[in-house]
């Protein structure tokens, strides 16, 4: 129950009370809400309920609330939510970005300054695997920065269809330049054919799915990629990758590149359409402890 | 106008944006190179098919010889 100024004589309700205990227990009234949002003093002693696709914040502001109010925050949405020092300060040990179902009690010292203790959750164990990332392809793909804090990650492109021909390509930290080799192990209808060397037109680590003359043109394709040390500082990077095309050719293929670019570690991936358009897909990435 | 999505995936934020200039350039030689590549594709299958018919053979009996 947000907080209230009871006065003398005053008779609580059933109602009431069976609030006050909820909010006793930890829980209490929730707001839902699906955008950025500026918390105001009815909103003390209840919970605030971000849920929005994209990122979002929660602006805390002083001269609202008084010392010892708290209020709770949580996040059912995919899209990150951050708790945000307006004119107040917020202090906190742990982290002021919430993920998906991730959450945390705003408690205020004073009028100007709040503490976030957040719900620490256990983090994925060694081997582990966390979706990072989950959405639709569309137009010419898709760039994800941001990636570092795994050892590994693996890209899963589901059901992907390239209008106007084209194929699926990889680019890393952006680099167009000429160093990506390696080739591909495909069979077409039980026949098999290998490519190697630099993946051409050498700006690119391609993923041979496709066979035909005309490519991927009304193909189903699908694909696993992976990322393996991918934030190592040393040494070329790996891009593997299992793909198969559900169409009429039954086209399995296995592609494997190695990037010797910038030999430090992977800070961004590119799902490139190489020619088309994405007009059907979904990709989700995920890290790996 | 051609578009790009761009994932922060330390934030979760989504957004979308135009092509740069250069994007734009590279994405007409990824194109080109598709193009040309879908040429090679089929001017290689119709030599083959040439060759075949030349020979009198199908494409069955050109595998078993050269297994």
């Amino acid at each position: 129950m947000a907080k209230q100024t009871f006065t003398t004589g005053q008779v609580l309700t059933a109602a009431q009370m069976t609030s006050l205990q909820q909010t006793a227990m930890g829980g209490g009234s929730t707001t839902a809400k699906t955008t950025s949002y500026v918390l105001t003093a009815a909103d003390a002693g209840t919970v605030v309920q971000m849920n929005a696709a994209g990122a979002t914040t929660i602006t805390v502001n002083t001269a609202l609330f008084a010392a010892g109010d708290s209020v709770q925050i949580q996040n059912i949405g995919a899209g990150v939510c951050t708790v945000t020092a307006g004119t107040a300060t917020v202090s906190t040990a742990g982290s002021l970005a919430l993920t998906q179902y991730e959450g945390g009690t705003l408690y205020f010292n004073s009028t100007g300054a709040a503490l976030f203790f957040d719900w620490v959750q256990a983090a994925s164990a060694s081997g582990g695997m966390t979706v990072i990332s989950t959405g639709t392809l569309s137009s010419t793909g898709v760039t994800f920065s941001s990636i570092s804090g795994y050892n590994n990650l693996e890209l899963h492109v589901t059901g992907y269809n390239l209008g106007g021909g084209g194929r699926l390509f990889i680019r890393l930290n952006g680099d167009t330049g000429t160093n990506y080799t390696g080739g591909y192990l495909r069979f077409r209808d039980g026949t098999a054919s290998i490519a190697t060397g630099a993946g051409s037109p050498g700006q690119t680590a391609q993923i041979e799915v496709d066979g035909g003359t005309t490519p991927d043109s009304g193909a189903t394709n699908s694909a696993i990629i992976e990322f393996p040390a991918y934030a190592t500082t040393t040494g070329t990077k790996l891009v593997s990758a299992l793909a198969y095309d559900l169409a009429t050719y039954k086209i399995p293929s296995l592609n494997f590149y190695s990037y010797n670019g910038t030999i430090g570690a992977t800070t961004s991936i590119t799902i490139v359409a190489s020619g088309g358009t994405f007009s059907a897909g979904t990709y989700t990435l995920y890290g790996v402890k | 106008m051609d578009k790009i999505t761009e994932v922060n995936c330390a934030t979760g934020e989504v957004t979308e944006r135009d092509l740069t200039v250069d994007e734009i350039a590279q994405r007409k030689i990824d194109t080109d190179y598709e193009i040309a590549r879908a040429k090679d594709i089929a001017k290689a299958a119709a030599a083959k098919e040439t060759l075949l018919a030349k020979l009198g053979i199908t494409a069955d009996e050109a595998n078993l010889l050269l297994s």
